[in-house]
């Protein structure tokens, strides 16, 4: 299964996979310059920026669980359950972001979007790749990120967006656990550990082409390059979802060093 | 008289054939439906589909077949489903799924609730008055899309009466295997 070309699209002289479908009412960035990224809780504006990002991350992972689905029919029942099972989720969690941004009196639309992920995860051809880039990986650091969010929107009163956040993180949890079960049985198959191997690179050397250079600034004028996108590993729901120990202290060590072994889903 | 345990088996067997590849067109529409909530909602019921196949599949394990066993419909049944999932605009793809699709799929489970034998085929009973029940609230889901998209321009009435003539021209969906053929091919 290769990716057709015409379904691709090149960022910053890296070739992904095109967008998905979104409505007009959308304006689609390709790259963090594009996007809104102040992190203020304390500011309604960026706390409605930010749900409405969040809002369409969790479509975009309703969409690449979706396609998997698609894209692997062969692949074992149980698995192809966890995968539905996901996409029923991944809907409730778009829900409970666009209701919060409504709350909050924004509006479908109403910020730039991006679909970092979507665009990675489609250009992996195989099954083992996709779980361990979007799943391990992706989701993974989704766990770390969340924990951090919700409690700052506590830390600063906001107990019904923290809920969300913690609702779904909850959630998250057994999507990277399904993931971790199933690449470990993979894990036995030279040819998906070579799989596996190729897309963490490839997932990699993206993430490190695309991200931000000296001089980048968002749209609202932040230095990203400057951004400090440090998050703490979240170790507790990182072994509820199968991290061992060791895989657990390999992260905090990577973590020492600035090694990209995570990214946050507020950055997707 | 009731069916045999063969005939049961090929129709849930088949019915879970039929489940699979509906969750897969579903499954292929949402990165390519532009509006959100068409995209939610088919995403939701990906699941509800995913879980229908499954306790069919668990249900051939009792009739003498292989777990999560499935069996093509016959060619014209693949042909209809084809044609659904080769649709594109949102619209025709929430009343082809919501307005033909579902609705013949209960007419299914209530033409076989009519000519099994409620004791004998109990299990299978419960199964499929389970899975028109849960279909009964998908379609429910969908008028409810349609109502939260006030702006989705209709589909053409004579797209879903098309799907429903389509699909009620076919008598049995269901290809009845020659019992030595299918050991031999086993």
């Amino acid at each position: 299964m290769a990716v057709d070309p015409a379904k691709t699209k090149v960022v910053r002289g890296v070739t992904l996979r095109a967008d998905p479908a979104r409505e007009d009412c959308f304006v689609v960035s390709q790259h963090e310059t594009e996007m809104v990224s102040e992190r203020d809780y304390n500011s309604p504006a960026a706390v409605r920026s930010i749900m409405h990002r969040e809002y369409n991350n969790e479509v975009q992972n309703t969409e690449i669980a979706a396609q998997m689905l698609v894209d692997f029919p062969d692949a074992p029942w149980e698995l192809r359950m966890e995968l539905a099972r996901q996409c029923w989720d991944e809907t409730r969690h778009a829900r409970m972001f666009l209701r919060r941004v409504i709350e909050l009196g924004g509006r479908k639309g109403e910020s730039p979007i991006k679909n970092g992920d979507w665009a990675i995860i489609g250009m992996i051809e195989n099954l083992p790749g996709r779980l361990l880039v979007q799943h391990r990986l992706f989701e993974g650091g989704v766990m770390d990120s969340f924990k951090q969010v919700a409690r700052g929107f506590r830390e600063h009163g906001d107990s019904r967006t923290a809920e969300v956040y913690e609702t779904i993180l909850a959630d998250e949890i057994q999507h990277v656990r399904f993931a971790n079960q199933w690449l470990r049985r993979f894990s036995k198959e030279p040819r998906a550990v070579m799989q596996m191997a190729a897309a963490l690179n490839y997932a990699h050397g993206v993430l490190r082409a695309l991200s931000p250079k000296d001089g980048d600034r968002s749209l609202d004028d932040v230095d990203l390059a400057a951004e400090d996108h440090s998050i703490e590993i979240n170790t507790e729901d990182r072994m509820h979802a199968g991290f061992t120990q060791a895989e657990i202290a390999d992260l905090v060590r990577r973590d020492r060093h600035g090694l990209p072994a995570k990214r946050t889903g507020a950055t997707a | 008289m009731g069916l045999s345990v063969r005939e049961r088996g090929e129709t849930v067997a088949t019915l879970r054939w039929i489940h699979v590849r509906l969750m897969e067109t579903i499954a292929s529409w949402i990165p390519t439906t532009p509006e959100m909530e068409i995209k939610l909602a088919f995403g939701t019921h990906v699941w509800d589909l995913a879980q229908h196949a499954d306790a069919l599949g668990k249900r051939t394990y009792e009739l003498r077949m292989p777990l999560q066993h499935s069996l093509p419909p016959s060619d014209a049944y693949q042909a209809y489903l084809a044609g659904i999932a080769a649709i594109t605009d949102s619209a025709e793809r929430v009343a082809a799924f919501y307005d033909a699709v579902l609705p013949a799929l209960a007419r299914r489970y209530a033409d076989y609730l009519s000519r099994t034998d409620q004791l004998l085929d109990a299990p299978t009973v419960r199964i499929f008055k389970h899975i028109a029940a849960e279909q009964a609230r998908m379609i429910g889901e969908g008028d409810d899309l349609r109502r939260e998209l006030a702006n989705l321009p209709a589909a053409p009435r004579a797209l879903a009466d098309g799907l429903k003539q389509q699909e009620q021209a076919i008598a049995d969906f269901v290809v009845h295997r020659d019992e030595k053929t299918e050991a031999g091919a086993a």
